[in-house]
């Protein structure tokens, strides 16, 4: 019987496979094939970030180009909302006004003849805060007082009185005097005139006058 | 990792090439992209940032050019609309004083009404009340104060005709005193406040006198 004789006389790295993809030649391609890709790549971004700082630099131009022309369209702007918040400050100032002349010039046809206005005074405006007066002040409401004092005399002086806070009262003035009192005491005999006045009343009316209103 | 040299001079010439330049390979793309491909990547999103930024504001800016005409005349607007409310009643000073202006403005109708000015004078301004003052504040209220003398009527008709006549101008303080030696006349000192335009002086107060 014969027995058959495997004879192998090939070294181990003069075997080939029977596979037709080879480790020994496929590993280095692909190695040198990334490497190649790598660098290709390298250059293609360098190429790219040169084409964008190119479009980087034309852009910074075209806008510094364009740049006065804007400041110029800014600063027309600016004006435009200072000249408004100019206007609304006038026109804040404007809505505050309050008109004395035509209640003045009525509240004289009024008084009863037996009354004697002796002084009208409407006291200087004063600011919510005077602690810090030259603030920029926030309060926007401003009170305004109008006290008249005057003298009296007559049968029924006290009547008198009434009779002239009734007609400060009245729709005439209401648009002017919000409300009006005689303060505890200011109703009183005038001490300092001769013994034959002492018939004579002192008065003081305080009206108060609708608020000015900045706003 | 232990590389043992001996094994690899085993090994035939060819295999070494083979290791040999696959490892360099490896080397050189991970050198590459290591330090060329990931710093040339970040320059990219830099100026790519940069561009798409820069392309905004360029947009942004032309955008607000083409709109140019339409700004002037907006501007223009609002100039006339503050001119036409100043000539309604914001002063200016005369020779640098505003009691010479409120006195060259007020003595025609003091005299119509028959109310005899004596003096005028200026009292310290007083800020204008504003739900936001704004840094700087450019209107202000400007207290004058006229003494003079007169009727009752003559006085509230100086009043009521001054108010008439200056749509800003508004009685601020009053004060009207009898005189028994003629009972007719009576002295008045009456307080007129203007709008005034101006930079905001130092030392405002809560309109004491000067």
């Amino acid at each position: 019987m014969k027995t058959p004789l495997h004879l192998n006389l090939l070294k181990e790295e003069e075997h080939f496979s029977s596979s037709p993809v080879r480790l020994r030649v496929m590993m280095p391609t692909a190695a040198v094939f990334v490497a190649l890709c790598s660098i290709a790549w390298f250059f293609l971004l360098v190429g790219k970030v040169h084409t964008q700082a190119h479009l980087n630099e034309k852009l910074k131009q075209a806008v510094a180009s364009i740049t006065p022309v804007y400041a110029a369209v800014l600063d027309s702007r600016a004006q435009e909302q200072e000249y408004r918040a100019m206007a609304r400050q006038l026109g804040i100032y404007t809505n505050s006004r309050i008109l004395f002349g035509e209640s003045l010039s009525l509240i004289a046809a009024r008084v009863p003849s037996c009354i004697q206005f002796t002084e009208m005074r409407i006291p200087q405006p004063t600011l919510a805060d005077p602690a810090h007066p030259s603030a920029a002040p926030t309060n926007r409401f401003e009170q305004v007082f109008l006290r008249i004092s005057g003298r009296t005399s007559g049968d029924h002086p006290s009547e008198a009185v009434n009779t002239l806070l009734a007609e400060l009262r009245t729709p005439v003035f209401t648009n002017l005097l919000r409300s009006v009192s005689i303060p505890k005491g200011a109703f009183r005999q005038d001490n300092a005139r001769s013994a034959s006045n002492r018939d004579t009343l002192l008065f003081e009316i305080t009206c108060e006058c609708q608020p000015r209103r900045f706003e | 990792m232990n590389l043992d040299l001996s094994s690899l001079k085993r090994l035939a010439p060819s295999m070494r090439w083979v290791i040999g330049i696959t490892f360099a390979a490896v080397i050189v793309s991970g050198l590459v992209i290591g330090f060329g491909v990931r710093t040339q990547l970040a320059a990219l999103r830099a100026v790519n940032a940069e561009i798409a930024e820069r392309n905004a504001t360029a947009s942004q800016m032309q955008s607000d050019i083409s709109k140019a005409d339409l700004q002037k005349k907006a501007t223009a607007k609002a100039f006339a609309d503050l001119d036409t409310l100043s000539a309604s009643g914001v002063i200016e000073p005369l020779l640098g004083s505003f009691a010479m202006r409120s006195k060259s403005l007020l003595d025609p109708i003091a005299q119509r009404a028959g109310f005899h000015i004596d003096s005028v004078r200026e009292l310290t301004p007083i800020t204008l009340q504003l739900p936001q003052p704004p840094p700087g504040q450019v209107h202000y209220r400007q207290p004058i104060e006229f003494t003079g003398q007169g009727s009752y009527a003559q006085i509230t008709t100086f009043i009521s005709q001054t108010e008439n006549t200056y749509p800003m101008t508004m009685l601020s303080s009053l004060l009207i005193l009898s005189q028994p030696q003629t009972p007719e006349t009576h002295r008045a000192i009456i307080t007129f406040e203007w709008p005034v335009r101006g930079e905001k002086p130092k030392g405002l107060t809560n309109g004491t006198k000067k």
